[in-house]
């Protein structure tokens, strides 16, 4: 039994069970447990839902490759690896792009009055339009799904390397040109530090709307592939199928990005102690990158 | 006439982590202080000074004693001076003074637009805290405080944010003010010279929260710090501030 | 200038890099949209995919500031709640897109659910963090002064919390703008969304990037105006700054 102090100085005890439920870990446990009933609920109300525990079943089936609706073993991680090599292609192609146009960006005033109304139109044009466009062009592919990332992502990158640049702060900039700091000391200690921080946040961004983006060109112009997948059992009219995949998916990213990406920007952003771009407040995401992950 | 009372206060905070031990802000402290009077909490940091304040003005509570502030019998009201102005950055001056008014909204006007004239930013009534400097924000501040015609007045260090120079202003203004208002002020700093110059009674806590010593300052109003006997008080007051000092390194050591 | 650079690169492109097939020049596109605006069938379309988008956005205020407001009062409920918003938040748009039109087939409900559930996590994390970074000291001031709780309600915590509605509202609003828009393209019988599938299923580039062009014209003219008024609103702010 665990004892707890009240404002006046008075203790009683708490009941384990009750301690377990009121804490944060438990806090979070109830809401899975109330998000799996509200939606188990949903589909015994509405037909055409897939419930819980008949999505869980298919996901297991689909990826250890167990027979169901004609599905070969190991045809899962055919369609996820081409998927991931569409993204990953797509991405890095993307953020080198995005990079090159953000230095460009941040750094000459004449670039900036010429890009940047082209770059808040790219900006704003949605990742769908990207893969209608692209089906268009290149037909039913590969290429499609890749240019669509690269389209989707570089935008982003661009406007967060712009910042990034901009925010090396003149002051310390003058500071090091008072103390005749050689040019590449000045670099590893003045500029990447500061740019690092945003190359990371676009990063980020780049890396969940390139996901987005696969998947959106995928399932309009591809003809495998997690998208392509996933559409197959929608037209099939087996939904359980489509939410499977969904699910499948975003887990996919939630992992990327809780496992890998989140740390890595905490260790970047290591030396402010504000941490205000990886503000870790909100698991990690803080509102500019939910915004983009909607796209 | 507001009366303070404070027997054998204590106040000790729980440990705020596993493994440290908790704190005794305040160890044991009486006095009593009513009427028109100008008092001066002084102390080195770590003597409980600003969490005696927090109690009087009732945002913390003692651990054990007593802490009565009453005019006619009756709870007394507060004027409070921050060190930092405090004031709501959204709101102008007048729409600032006015939040802790509860008069009409004439009535509260006018009685502000008073104090104001009275530290001289009548002219800034409409205009954002953010664009007046960090000591016409405290003017402001005071001004505040005064506005609520409070029984007591309690001011923390209320001049340590400042400059040198616009804190030498405030406190001859505070001067004028207090003589022509004639107020009970509980005025806590860690500045003796400014705790001389301001009060006429000084009372000196130890680290730890004790009471070290309470004298009174006898000199006439308005002090200046060119005045001779002015400074032999003050090198005097200073005198046992050292002696307090030197003993608890003593001990300490 | 840099609209000039835009049309400018457009138009070369289209003429010379690519062909007048594969890249319509912006010449064809505006006549394009000319004829869409003249047939009535933007305000038909865009009057749809607008009001879908507010009554979606009002849906998600009308939830999300309780929600922000319990989460940042109580480490509770900022708990319970929080992976719920976040993952709301992170679902990609064409999720949200299908499961509308799998629950609530073709109709203008999909849309306004989507929206209002995209955005519900800025809202309820912007009202949290506004909450949570309410300056201690004015509220200590506020009650060293003997001020009701009401008055904190009014004069502390609301406007303390204003600036980070107002900056989620902003940003959430081309999310919300752009899933909207999604929604239909999967499952509406009017709006941009549907237009722009129905220029796509019959081929016509010059037609989906002409609904595109107005959609973003939109977009961009909005945040504008919400740029605009956030700065008039948030005046004493840049003083506060400076400061």
């Amino acid at each position: 039994m665990s004892t707890a102090t009240t404002a006046d100085g008075k203790r009683y005890r708490r009941s384990p069970l009750r301690q377990a439920l009121t804490s944060t870990w438990g806090a979070r446990l109830t809401s899975y447990v109330a998000f799996a009933i509200v939606w188990q609920l949903l589909a015994w109300y509405v037909d055409r839902v897939p419930g819980p525990w008949e999505t869980l079943d298919f996901i297991w089936r689909e990826v250890s490759g167990g027979s169901h609706g004609g599905v070969r073993p190991g045809e899962f991680w055919e369609h996820f690896s081409a998927t991931l090599v569409r993204f990953s292609i797509g991405l890095m192609i993307g953020f080198v792009l995005g990079t090159v146009v953000g230095i460009a960006l941040g750094s000459s005033a004449f670039m900036r009055a010429l890009l940047s109304d082209m770059l808040l139109v790219f900006l704003a044009l949605p990742a769908i339009i990207w893969a209608f466009l692209t089906t268009m062009w290149f037909g039913l592919g590969w290429e499609a799904p890749v240019y669509t990332v690269i389209l989707s992502a570089a935008p982003f990158v661009a406007v967060n390397v712009a910042q990034g640049v901009r925010s090396v702060s003149p002051d310390l900039h003058r500071m090091s040109q008072a103390y005749g700091v050689p040019r590449n000391r000045q670099i590893r200690g003045l500029l990447l530090p500061a740019v690092t921080g945003y190359l990371f946040t676009g990063l980020r961004f780049a890396v969940i709307i390139s996901w987005n983006a696969v998947l959106l060109a995928e399932w309009f112009g591809a003809v495998d592939g997690v998208g392509w997948r996933a559409r197959l059992w929608y037209d099939a009219a087996r939904y359980r199928g489509f939410v499977g995949w969904a699910i499948i998916f975003i887990a996919f990213i939630f992992l990327l990005d809780g496992l890998v990406l989140s740390p890595l920007q905490r260790r970047a952003f290591r030396w402010r102690e504000s941490a205000a771009s990886g503000d870790e407040g909100l698991g990690g995401f803080d509102a500019e990158e939910l915004a983009s992950i909607g796209s | 006439m507001a009366t303070l009372h404070i027997e054998n206060l204590k106040k000790t905070f729980p440990a705020h982590s596993k493994g440290s031990k908790p704190t005794r802000a305040i160890a044991d402290i009486s006095f009593e202080m009513s009427g028109q009077v100008f008092v001066s909490l002084v102390g080195p940091s770590g003597c409980g000074k600003s969490t005696l304040l927090n109690i009087v003005s009732g945002v913390d509570t003692p651990t054990s004693g007593t802490v009565e502030v009453t005019q006619d019998g009756k709870r007394a009201k507060l004027g409070y001076v921050f060190q930092d102005p405090r004031l709501l950055p959204w709101r102008t001056v007048m729409q600032n003074m006015l939040y802790v008014s509860d008069l009409s909204e004439e009535e509260g006007r006018a009685n502000a637009k008073h104090y104001l004239e009275m530290v001289g930013l009548e002219s800034a009534e409409d205009m954002f805290p953010g664009q007046l400097s960090g000591g016409m924000q405290q003017r402001v501040g005071i001004a505040r405080a005064f506005s609520v015609s409070p029984d007591l007045l309690l001011m923390d260090e209320p001049f340590s944010h400042l400059d040198a120079i616009t804190a030498r202003s405030l406190r001859d203004e505070l001067q004028l003010m207090w003589n022509a208002t004639k107020k009970t002020v509980l005025f806590v700093t860690h500045d003796v010279m400014e705790a001389v110059q301001l009060s006429n009674r000084i009372i000196t806590l130890a680290h730890g929260g004790t009471v070290f010593d309470d004298v009174a300052v006898d000199l006439p109003f308005p002090r200046k710090a060119s005045d001779p006997e002015f400074a032999a008080h003050q090198a005097e007051i200073l005198a046992r501030f050292e002696t307090m000092e030197s003993e608890r390194a003593d001990r300490a050591g | 200038m840099g609209w000039a650079a835009f049309v400018g690169l457009w138009a070369f492109s289209s003429s010379f890099i690519l062909d007048e097939f594969t890249l319509p020049g912006p010449v064809k596109v505006w006549r394009a949209i000319w004829e869409i605006l003249k047939s009535g069938a933007f305000f038909n379309d865009f009057g749809a995919s607008i009001s879908k988008t507010f009554i979606g956005f009002g849906i998600a205020a009308l939830v999300g500031v309780p929600i922000g407001f319990l989460m940042g009062r109580t480490r509770y409920w900022k708990a319970f709640f929080h992976d719920g918003v976040v993952g709301a938040g992170s679902v990609p748009g064409i999720v949200y897109a299908i499961m509308a039109l799998v629950i609530f087939g073709i109709g203008f409900q999909g849309p306004v659910v989507a929206v209002g559930l995209i955005s519900m996590p800025f809202i309820a994390l912007n009202v949290a963090e506004g909450l949570e970074g309410v300056d201690n000291d004015l509220l200590r001031m506020s009650t060293a002064y003997g001020r009701t709780e009401r008055q904190t309600l009014r004069h502390i915590l609301i406007p303390s919390m204003l600036p980070f509605v107002f900056a989620g509202v902003r940003l959430s609003f081309a999310i919300a703008w752009k899933v909207e828009a999604l929604t239909e393209v999967f499952g509406s019988s009017n709006g941009v969304g549907f237009q722009i599938r129905f220029a796509f299923q019959g081929f016509s580039i010059t037609r989906v990037l002409a609904w595109t062009l107005m959609f973003i014209a939109f977009l961009l003219v909005i945040e504008r105006a919400l740029a605009i008024l956030e700065r008039r609103l948030f005046r004493w702010r840049t003083w506060e700054q400076a400061a």
